[in-house]
Formats: C-alpha cells, sequence, structure tokens
C-alpha cells in the first residue's frame, strides 16, 4: 500500500473500484485471479447420503411390517403360543445375563484379595481403552 | 439383481432353516422317538415363532426411530459403512466394558450405591443395544438396496428413502436371523457392530463425548 488512493481503494473497494486499472499492485492483490476451473457435472458426482433421504415409502414398510406381523401370528398360533409367552420367551437372554452378572458379583466377593485387584486392574484397562477409542472423532462422511 | 436379493435371501433362509431342523436320525418307528422328534419340531417352531415376534418388534422400532431421527440414524449408519473395523473394536471394547461395569456395580449392591447405578447402565445399555441395532438395519438396507446413482435414485418410486432402508435391513438380518446356528452369530455381530456405531456418532449426533481442557475454558 503505497498512496492514498490505495488507503482509499481499501476503505471502499466498490467506489473505488478504478483504482484497479491505475495500481499494478492493488491489482495484483485484488484484481480477479484467473485460475484454471473445470466445469462440474453435476450428475456425475458421487451421491450424497442424504439425497432421496427424506422419502417415505409407506406401501413398502407397511407391507414388510404386516407380513412380520402375520407370519409372527400364524407361527404363534400353530405354535400354540400366547402373546405373553412369547413376550417371556423373549426376556430369557436378559435374565440369564442378569444371573450371569450378579453370580459373577457374588463370586468376585468371595474371592481373595489379590483376585479381586486383578479383577478392578481389568476394569480399568478396559474401560481406559473405551475412552481412549471414544476421543476419536467419527468420519462418516469425510471417509 | 438386487431386485432379486431379498426374495432369494429369504428363500435361502427357509431352505437352510428347514435342512437344518429337519430330523437327521431315520424314523425307526418307536413310539419314544417319534415324541421326541415331536418335542423338538415344536421347540423349534416355538423359537421360530418369538424370533418372527422379535422382528415384528424391530421393524416397529425402526419406523419410529427413523421417523423421529432420521438424520441421526443415517449418520451412524453411514459411520457403520466408512469405518466398519472401528465399529466394531468400540462394540467389542463397549460390551466388554458394559459387563464389567455391571458386575463392579453389582459388587456396590450391599453398600446401596450399586442399584441406582446398575439401573442407570442397564438403561443406558439398552438404549444404546436398539439404537445401534436400528443403524445397522439402516446400513444393511443402504449396501443391499440403497441407489449407486441419481438416475437410479430418481427412477424408484418405493425403494429410497431411511425409512424403506432401515425397514429392509431389519428384513434382511431377520431373514439371516432365523437361520440356526449361523443367525444369531450373525445378529450377534450386528448388535456389536451398532453398539460401536452408537457410540463411535455419540447417538448419531457427531459430537466428541469428551471436551479437551482447552475447550473447557
Amino acid at each position: 500500500m503505497k498512496t492514498d488512493s490505495c488507503l482509499r481503494y481499501l476503505e471502499d473497494p466498490d467506489a473505488n473500484a478504478g483504482h484497479l486499472a491505475e495500481c499494478e499492485e492493488c491489482r495484483a492483490l485484488f484484481g480477479d485471479t484467473e485460475l484454471p476451473t473445470k466445469p462440474i457435472d453435476v450428475p456425475q458426482l458421487p451421491l450424497a447420503t442424504w439425497e432421496g433421504a427424506s422419502h417415505r415409502s409407506w406401501p413398502l414398510v407397511l407391507a414388510g411390517f404386516v407380513v412380520a406381523l402375520a407370519a409372527a401370528a400364524v407361527l404363534c398360533l400353530i405354535a400354540g403360543m400366547t402373546p405373553l409367552r412369547v413376550v417371556e420367551s423373549s426376556f430369557r437372554s436378559v435374565q440369564s445375563m442378569r444371573a450371569f452378572v450378579f453370580t459373577s458379583a457374588a463370586a468376585l466377593r468371595a474371592a481373595s484379595m489379590g483376585a479381586q485387584i486383578a479383577f478392578f486392574g481389568a476394569f480399568i484397562v478396559v474401560n481406559a481403552v473405551l475412552f481412549a477409542l471414544l476421543r476419536r472423532s467419527p468420519r462418516g462422511i469425510d471417509a | 439383481m438386487l431386485r432379486l436379493f431379498v426374495p432369494l435371501t429369504i428363500v435361502g433362509a427357509t431352505l437352510v432353516t428347514g435342512m437344518i431342523a429337519a430330523p437327521s436320525e431315520p424314523f425307526s418307528g418307536t413310539m419314544e422317538i417319534r415324541s421326541i422328534t415331536l418335542q423338538q419340531a415344536a421347540s423349534m417352531v416355538q423359537q421360530t415363532a418369538v424370533v418372527v415376534s422379535l422382528i415384528a418388534v424391530w421393524i416397529l422400532a425402526a419406523i419410529a426411530l427413523t421417523l423421529m431421527s432420521g438424520r441421526e440414524v443415517r449418520a451412524s449408519s453411514t459411520e457403520v459403512r466408512a469405518s466398519a473395523l472401528h465399529c466394531f473394536t468400540l462394540g467389542l471394547v463397549a460390551v466388554t466394558s458394559f459387563v464389567l461395569t455391571a458386575i463392579v456395580f453389582s459388587y456396590l449392591v450391599p453398600f446401596l450405591i450399586g442399584i441406582p447405578l446398575l439401573f442407570a447402565l442397564a438403561v443406558f445399555a439398552v438404549i444404546t443395544k436398539i439404537y445401534g441395532m436400528i443403524a445397522v438395519f439402516h446400513a444393511v438396507g443402504t449396501l443391499v438396496a440403497g441407489a449407486r446413482t441419481r438416475n437410479q435414485l430418481d427412477s424408484r418410486k418405493w425403494l429410497r428413502g431411511d425409512l424403506a432402508m432401515s425397514v429392509l435391513g431389519v428384513l434382511i438380518l431377520g431373514a439371516l436371523r432365523l437361520i440356526p446356528v449361523a443367525g444369531p452369530i450373525v445378529w450377534g455381530l450386528a448388535s456389536v457392530f451398532g453398539i460401536g456405531s452408537a457410540l463411535a456418532t455419540k447417538f448419531g449426533r457427531r459430537e466428541p463425548w469428551f471436551l479437551r481442557v482447552a475447550q473447557a475454558f
């Protein structure tokens, strides 16, 4: 920036647009750049995940649900199962998991001090690894 | 080809189920063996009924969650496909952590503080599992039947959108779930991937779980 004219251009570029024609230095800094550009063929670009995502195809969704529901009803009828029995059966894995956790806790309480320290050491190590993995930012769309 | 994939998967799952469920020993004609075979068959039908009922419930959950927060489900689904290994590792470590933490909280139950902690952990684990599974359903649906080009997307009337991809994913994984032995393994792996993707994206919000010290002040 050498002259007052340069400063006036910086303060109001639109009002002093003619300055670019006079000053080579300002033209180099603020003038139109002629970068080589390639025309973009938009349809050839990869499909973004959000394109068409908000569309709701209810016939497909309802058909899928009705088919699954009908198959479940027919199978329950053949097996002679009531809905309550189905719910009970589906919770069996949760009950076995709960039994495993409580049995393990009881065994831990009864275990020696060394075993308890080793268990809590493993607990801290696993959670430290989990903490380290959770610190990584998701890749998702940047991949 | 993709239109054929879903029916072929269902037919394949049915055939494999039938082949494995069929009695392997020849019928000897005695009453005792016949009754055992019938019991096994009844048990197989009951198990299948429970699995199919659960698939129907999963479809309902997928519809509800995709309608409520489709963008988040899509973000987690993208994460499963973009960095599958990370999601799997994170899922495995998270499941191990859940189990170990549950044992530690159960250890604390006599001190009373363990009960609310255990309840909070159970709620968090269940939410993570449900959300993660639905993200995996979306990922599977998109991998199998997602549009690859804009022309393909424009030409589709029904097979497009988050809702359709989630439901399609439930149906595909549900069909695989019906295969004895392999089905529960596939479903379990999907759970691990799902829990990993849910935690990796903070339930689709794509925010860091922990603030750095410099950001906090």
